[in-house]
């Protein structure tokens, strides 16, 4: 057995926390309204979408594959719910699930065209995500779609203090937490993750487990979708729109190796959805330029990426050892 | 022998690939509570044979008869439910996954959706501890030894019942006191009655482990007996069959003067040690050795292929001999493995531009673009020096001959002028009558005053044009004969046991 958790791999093993609390002391020094509960809060709510398609993607990811198509699914998606609603009268509920199944539905193609037809799954996804998103423009006209009056409000739905959201994104992280830790299909995920031909030859289903992991993608970054619209009273032609990249950036910011088989969902989604927002909302405060945004949020995935980089190296080179 | 013990037998096993021969009507016969020693030279058909066993590939031909009933293998899953386990050389280790998660990932046990963690930790430790070993079931596999991770392997094949567990050079990458708890393991499946079959290149191995031996030649079983009536002479006999002397190419030359490169101390932990040899000008040295005993991996690590952890390589440059990197040896040396179409050629390439790649720098014209008209001399050059058969420098080395193929490798390395040829197994694969025009053409190498290191599994081979012989066993150069050493002599020099089972460090 080979000793872990040196001292000297400590800025490596724990370097995002530690950019975490400086960017987080930066802002609460620098800005008047940033270390408030209130805007915390607002944070966390601001941020519910974007963690819950990330945990959706963060499953096709540990399985070692990409999903760059999660912000057009959620688009498409939210957008036949919303037209449903308004054109043909559907209960919101109603709605809501039809919006889920047509998320996993996508997924589902996504899961055929890579599993099936065997396209390698960044090609696959970036097809999928120009045509859902050319469908959605189609459908919209690339207009807004104002959801009906009631349910424009919800989004302000608080239990006492806190935005109702946060409690949705808690839910449905933790079941997607429990999903990959707990159970057989989530175990046999980061096994497949790990080295594909290994899963295969041990006798792992991975072909069944790599579809699903697309479904379930799918399906989450509906929600992420629903969430977003509710937030907004509309689903706007915008929805979506990088999210992949910015879920993407989550997922790896969080500790969630891109080579697959590492990371857990509640402690990688959580702090890397939290970071991203933080940044956005200091950034707001400061009154800094808005584009400045993009380009800090670059430098930590890139920090994020040369992170990870150095650590999976160190892996390989204990496993050839 | 008594049929009702017999646990395990595999009769007229035959299969073909592409329409050659792998197996023909080759049997095993094994018992619960034994280990038989499955041996044979590189491409013998053990491997087959076993995959066979394993599921990993269909028989076409023959049977298998697992405590008396006749038994259908068609797959790993199949084999792993008939109660045959396989723990390869490659290890199928889940990294980042518990030594738990890893022993049940295929079945991971279950009470409604959540796995039984605790459950599945206490069976990982009693087949743990049926092991003799005490790795917490949390640990991840990925902070485990090479040794760790086999037992871990070990137990994924019990926890499936196995009545069959095949270990195919299970010893490999292996320490020397893991060796021995590995041994113990053994010992104790074999108490518990399970058949084990073990694949070893190491000799010593299998008499102080196996009660049977099997030993295959060109796809057939040629040999089955305890192994209280062989000795390991007889055994590597049995392994290269009788030495049919097909006359030498070349009388052995000795060679004089002052030598080319002389390697000292040479290490590599746990792969080499203590490798001290010359090689004069004009001599072909072979490196004799079974497979496994660091031939390969001397080659590769004189080229820098593979890091050396100790020793000098000396190399003549004009007078003097002078120190070099094995990766500045490199550029002198043409390096030919077994291995061609990995290795050696880009076969959807020409044969002109396979020869011309190595040697692109000197086929610039003055604008730094390559001269095309130089290109086709040099290969025209080679394949007439070479007798490459082929259609024109233009065709593709993909629908060549093994033999011709392997001519271009040559064609490529030749055109760079090396004064050493290191050669690894480079007939391989190829019929009788390009066998001997590859040795010819290595002969003719020699007479040009190049070197030659050849290795190869045919003694045979050897024969015909070796000047010296390397004997390498283990890691070590354990002895040196000359060229005139015959047959009985070369057997019997790898035949000796080594009682130091560490290879190295």
């Amino acid at each position: 057995m080979t000793a872990r958790g040196k001292t000297s791999d400590f800025p490596l093993q724990h370097g995002f926390f530690v950019v975490f609390a400086i960017i987080f002391i930066f802002f609460s020094l620098a800005t008047q309204h940033f270390f408030q509960l209130d805007n915390i809060l607002n944070i966390f709510s601001a941020m519910d979408p974007l963690a819950i398609t990330a945990s959706g993607l963060a499953l096709v990811v540990m399985s070692g594959r990409l999903d760059i198509s999660v912000g057009s699914t959620a688009f498409l998606s939210c957008a036949i719910g919303a037209l449903l609603m308004n054109q043909g009268e559907l209960n919101p509920v109603l709605a809501a699930i039809i919006v889920v199944c047509c998320g996993a539905l996508l997924g589902a193609v996504n899961g055929f065209i890579v599993v099936v037809l065997k396209v390698n799954s960044l090609i696959a996804t970036l097809s999928t995500m120009i045509a859902y998103r050319g469908m959605a423009l189609a459908l919209t006209d690339a207009l807004l779609v104002q959801l009906p009056p009631p349910i424009r409000f919800l989004g302000n739905t608080r239990l006492g203090p806190i935005p109702l959201d946060i409690f949705v994104m808690l839910v449905v992280l933790v079941l997607v937490h429990l999903l990959q830790t707990k159970t057989a299909f989530g175990r046999q995920i980061m096994a497949m993750g790990n080295d594909i031909a290994v899963a295969r030859k041990v006798g792992l289903p991975v072909d069944r487990i790599g579809f699903f992991s697309f479904v379930l993608a799918g399906a989450l970054a509906s929600v992420g979708g629903i969430l977003t619209t509710i937030q907004n009273g509309a689903v706007s032609p915008f929805l979506g729109s990088g999210l992949e990249f910015t879920a993407l950036a989550v997922v790896v910011v969080g500790g969630i190796s891109l080579l697959g088989g590492r990371g857990a969902i509640l402690f990688s989604i959580i702090p890397g959805a939290f970071i991203f927002e933080m940044i956005r909302d200091g950034l707001t405060n400061l009154g800094a330029d808005p584009y400045s945004y993009r380009l800090i949020g670059g430098a930590v995935i890139f920090a994020a990426m040369y992170a990870d980089a150095l650590k999976s190296g160190r892996y390989s080179m204990r496993r050839r050892l | 022998m008594n049929a009702q013990q017999t646990s395990l037998r595999m009769e007229g096993i035959s299969k073909a690939f592409a329409g050659i021969a792998a197996l023909r009507g080759a049997s095993l016969e094994a018992r619960g509570g034994e280990a038989t020693a499955v041996m044979g030279a590189n491409g013998a058909g053990k491997s087959t044979l076993m995959n066979i066993l394993g599921g990993v590939v269909a028989s076409d031909r023959g049977r298998i008869v697992l405590d008396g009933a006749e038994t259908v293998i068609r797959s790993p899953r199949q084999a792993a439910q008939q109660g045959v386990a396989f723990v390869h050389q490659e290890l199928t280790m889940l990294p980042t996954l518990t030594v738990a998660e890893n022993i049940f990932i295929d079945s991971l046990p279950s009470s409604g959706p959540f796995i039984r963690t605790r459950e599945m930790a206490r069976q990982s430790e009693a087949l743990l501890a049926r092991l003799g070993c005490s790795i917490p079931p949390e640990t991840r596999v990925e902070q485990l030894s090479i040794g760790d991770q086999q037992l871990i392997e070990i137990a994924r094949a019990l926890r499936h019942k196995a009545k069959v567990i095949i270990f195919d050079e299970p010893t490999s990458s292996l320490t020397g006191p893991e060796r021995q708890r590995l041994f113990n393991v053994i010992r104790g499946l074999k108490t518990d009655g399970v058949v084990i079959i073990y694949i070893t290149h190491f000799l010593d191995e299998i008499f102080s482990i196996c009660e049977r031996v099997t030993v295959m030649r060109n796809g057939e079983t040629v040999w089955s007996s305890p192994i209280s009536e062989v000795d390991p002479a007889k055994v590597v006999h049995l392994m290269l069959g009788v030495a049919e002397n097909e006359g030498r190419i070349r009388a052995p030359i000795e060679a004089v003067g002052e030598p080319l490169i002389a390697v000292t101390g040479l290490r590599r932990d746990g792969v080499l040690r203590d490798v001290d040899f010359e090689i004069r000008s004009g001599e072909i040295v072979g490196l004799w050795g079974l497979l496994g005993s660091g031939r390969t991996e001397l080659l590769r690590a004189l080229v820098g292929l593979d890091p050396i952890d100790g020793g000098t390589i000396s190399w003549r440059d004009g007078r003097t001999l002078a120190p070099i990197a094995p990766e500045r040896l490199h550029a002198h040396v043409g390096m030919i493995t077994e291995d061609r179409r990995g290795e050696g050629v880009h076969l959807p390439l020409s044969i002109s531009d396979n020869i011309a790649l190595p040697n692109l720098k000197s086929l610039l014209n003055k604008w730094r673009l390559i001269d095309r008209g130089r290109q086709n001399a040099l290969a025209d050059a080679m394949i007439d020096r070479l007798k490459i058969k082929a259609s024109g420098r233009e065709q593709i080395v993909a629908t060549l001959s093994g033999g011709n193929q392997q001519k271009v490798v040559f064609g490529k390395w030749l055109a760079t002028s090396p004064r050493l040829f290191l050669l690894d197994e480079p007939t391989r694969g190829l019929d009788i009558s390009a066998k001997t025009e590859i040795m010819r053409l290595v002969v003719e190498l020699a007479e040009q005053g190049c070197s030659v290191l050849l290795v190869s599994s045919e003694l045979q081979e050897l024969m015909r044009v070796c000047d010296r012989y390397l004997i390498i066993s283990r890691g070590r150069l354990i002895d040196e004969l000359p060229g005139s050493a015959g047959a009985s002599a070369l057997m019997g020099s790898i035949a000796m046991i080594d009682n130091d089972l560490e290879v190295a460090s």
